[in-house]
């Protein structure tokens, strides 16, 4: 019988135990404000925040900051995830990054706070580049956390191997389409020595390349816009992806890998990461994001430098980012906002700037000699970045996350389409004339935000 | 007290019974029941984890199959591998397990060797996959070259991409050698004597006492791999993403798409529950067909 007893209070507290952990939340002594800040990003950029956020704690004793933080994923879809999760079940953070494919639609539900008011009374607005701000029906709901865009990084050594001059890097200089090719197909070469155009070039047996572009969504649009097409207009309801200007960029972009054989083709996941190929003297230029520069600066043994982007018809730029929110959950907006302008300034995170990872949002930081010195006089941004890469921003055009469901258009739609592209299936014509009839037969051109 | 008596005979171990079994009772109700229900609620509603959802009745599975073109796609990729892999993976495991049941040197070594893969996490074998099949740098394509071949674009081309999941996919056999395994060693000595008695070889040994014996256990292991394989989710969402051209796009890949890329729970859901059946029904046709070809010991 006691045995019996034993047993059933032994189960009462395994339950009970399990209860206690459920509803476990820690006791909220002091009268410090705690706010919670979520981010993603890579090991370097996460040991910056937390270095940032605690020396914010110093500066403000009273607000205590709890980091949340999510490695980086292939698409963000796990933070998206993560995200809806935590808004399904109440339990948001107070401030942090956010993804920007998804800023509209929480935007517009309502879950971030309103912050035109608090901008004006702190007088944020015109101190910061005018494509920070991220509105939504006139109201300003979020910011970019940085400002970053398109560039073409090169390999020193591998230009002068194919007797190149060191290529332009004023913006609106560039080379043109034609002349960037035929440079591409000089630095080209198969193994024994032959390049594209030569009789008996091999192009199955090519041992360096001429350049590699990324290929995703955003990184197609400074090609496209530079040749005066589009994708989606901006009202989020006209189809562009057919324009003979957009299938002109895209078709370009293709010769490149199937035509000129003087880029290695990059479908799926499954290869080898052209910064490598870059310091390893297989690839005489890459096309990417300005973050890369992160990595491109630890690579000791690397020459690198930075060309102006090739011209198709006009120079052309895009700016994308994360977005920095505060929610409108929180129960310290005033103190999450005050953490949201430090994160903003750069004078706070410099070791972001600094590293490549970022470039500032912050005006001065574009225009006054100083604030450019504190994070372009360095060993890893190379000579010319400011003409070819910090200049290039005043042309540069958000990504559209405001068109209702861009991102599953991509996804449904278009990166099928333009694979198909890459891989020679289809040409970009026959492609995308086909995918613009689907979305525009489909039930996704809703609009925009 | 009667001794012929079996079960509960008071109503206090009835009670006892049922304190015991509680925390199973609640596990499956909450976990697996409740989910469940949940899911099937939500198939039938337009819900985006942020607002508020809203029925809509059979609208999502209607859309699903008029609508949704990646929908039979992503069922035509599925399937496509599932029956590649299964009957490969099963010829497979059962030829590895019948090397390793045979008394060879090292037996032991062969076993962890050929166990090990099931050790290493999906997503880690299927980055290393990755690199193994690269088009330009890959280990296979280098070896392929020395022979003077050509390179194959393992998972680059629309054509290669299933196969090349096959081949990682049945790479990956530990679980279902191991099985086999003891399914083999299960298999009483006596009656292998006696084909060697009556003067039969190998083959008769395999075809009249080995694979009627082991049938059960194949079917086990055909049921399972085939679940699995239907749901093939880590190495298209880490290797290809779908590609290219959507052509390793898996059911449950475009499934999580929808449910976490675009926000569309709802169709998700109706997804989910539309993989539920045909799992049910490939299965339910597997053993309905089985007592053709298994055999149970202590049957007639």
């Amino acid at each position: 019988m006691k045995s019996k007893v034993f047993v059933f209070i032994s189960i009462l507290i395994v339950i009970g135990t399990g209860f206690c952990f459920a509803n476990g939340q820690k006791a909220v002594s002091d009268d410090k404000v705690t706010l919670k800040y979520i981010y993603w990003g890579s090991p370097a950029e996460d040991a910056a925040v937390k270095q940032a956020l605690s020396d914010f704690e110093i500066a403000y004793p009273t607000i205590k900051v709890e980091p949340m933080y999510l490695p980086g994923d292939l698409d963000g879809s796990t933070y998206n995830a993560k995200m809806k999760a935590l808004a399904a079940s109440n339990t948001l953070p107070d401030v942090g990054y956010f993804r920007p494919e998804e800023f509209g639609n929480y935007a517009e539900k309502g879950y971030f706070l309103k912050l035109d008011d608090l901008m004006t009374r702190d007088g944020m607005q015109e101190s910061y580049l005018p494509q920070t701000w991220l509105k939504i029906k006139g109201n300003t709901y979020g910011a970019y956390s940085a400002a970053e865009c398109q560039v073409m990084w090169y390999n020193k050594k591998v230009l002068q191997e194919a007797g190149i001059p060191l290529p332009p890097t004023d913006y609106t200089e560039g080379w043109s389409w034609e002349e960037f090719v035929s440079i591409l197909k000089k630095i080209t070469t198969d193994s024994k020595g032959k390049h594209p155009g030569d009789i008996g070039f091999n192009e199955k047996d090519i041992v360096r390349y001429g350049v590699s572009y990324d290929l995703w969504s955003s990184m197609y649009y400074p090609s496209v816009w530079s040749n005066g097409g589009d994708i989606i207009d901006v009202d989020g309801k006209t189809v562009l992806v057919d324009k003979p200007e957009t299938i002109e960029a895209f078709q370009k972009l293709a010769d490149l890998m199937n035509v000129h054989h003087v880029m290695p083709h990059m479908t799926g996941g499954t290869n080898i990461s052209p910064l490598t190929m870059l310091a390893n003297d297989q690839l005489g230029f890459y096309v990417t994001g300005q973050w890369t520069l992160l990595d491109l600066g630890t690579m000791k043994d690397l020459d690198y430098g930075v060309a102006a982007l090739p011209i198709m018809k006009k120079p052309a730029q895009i700016y994308v980012s994360g977005v920095n929110v505060v929610f409108n959950s929180s129960k310290h907006p005033e103190e999450a906002w005050t953490l949201q302008k430090w994160m903003m300034d750069p004078s706070k995170t410099l070791d972001l700037y600094t590293s490549g990872l970022w470039m500032p949002t912050k005006q001065s930081y574009y225009t006054d000699a100083n604030d450019l010195a504190k994070w372009l006089d360095n060993d890893v941004h190379p000579e010319g970045f400011k003409e070819a890469v910090v200049d290039s921003m005043a042309v540069a055009v958000n990504e559209p996350i405001k068109i209702r469901n861009i991102n599953q258009i991509w996804g449904d739609y278009l990166n099928s389409a333009v694979e198909s592209i890459w891989i020679g299936d289809k040409t970009a014509e026959e492609a995308l004339t086909e995918v613009a009839v689907k979305i525009r037969n489909s039930d996704l051109l809703q609009g925009s935000y | 007290m009667s001794r012929t008596k079996i079960g509960f005979n008071t109503k206090r171990q009835t009670l006892w019974g049922w304190i015991l079994i509680s925390p199973l009772c609640l596990g499956l109700t909450l976990w697996v029941a409740f989910p469940m229900g949940l899911s099937l609620y939500t198939s039938m509603t337009t819900w985006d984890m942020l607002s508020k959802a809203e029925f809509v009745g059979f609208q999502n599975y209607i859309k699903i199959f008029t609508e949704d073109e990646l929908f039979l796609k992503s069922i035509k990729n599925t399937l496509y591998f599932t029956f590649l892999s299964v009957p490969l993976q099963m010829v497979v495991a059962l030829c590895g397990a019948l090397l390793l049941n045979s008394q060879v040197k090292g037996k032991g070594v062969f076993r962890t060797i050929f166990y090990l893969p099931s050790l290493i996490p999906l997503v880690v074998s299927s980055v290393m996959w990755l690199w193994l099949f690269n088009h330009q740098y890959g280990l296979i394509n280098y070896f392929l070259n020395i022979l003077g071949a050509d390179r194959i674009q393992w998972i680059d081309s629309k054509e290669m991409v299933i196969p090349s999941l096959t081949i990682m996919n049945v790479w990956n056999i530990g679980n279902v050698i191991i099985i086999f395994l003891a399914g083999l060693q299960g298999i009483p000595n006596d009656l292998l004597e006696a084909v060697d008695i009556d003067g039969g070889r190998y083959y008769h040994k395999f075809r009249y006492v080995i694979l009627p014996l082991l049938s059960p256990i194949i079917l086990y292991n055909m049921i399972v791999n085939m679940i699995k394989c239907l749901q093939l989710f880590v190495e298209p969402y880490i290797m290809t993403n779908g590609g290219p051209v959507n052509s390793s796009l898996s059911f449950v890949l475009h499934i999580y798409n929808n449910a976490f890329k675009y926000g569309k729970m709802g169709l998700a859901n109706a997804m989910a529950w539309i993989l539920f059946i045909l799992t049910m029904l490939i299965s339910l046709i597997i053993f309905k067909t089985s007592n053709q070809w298994t055999f149970y010991e202590g049957d007639k």
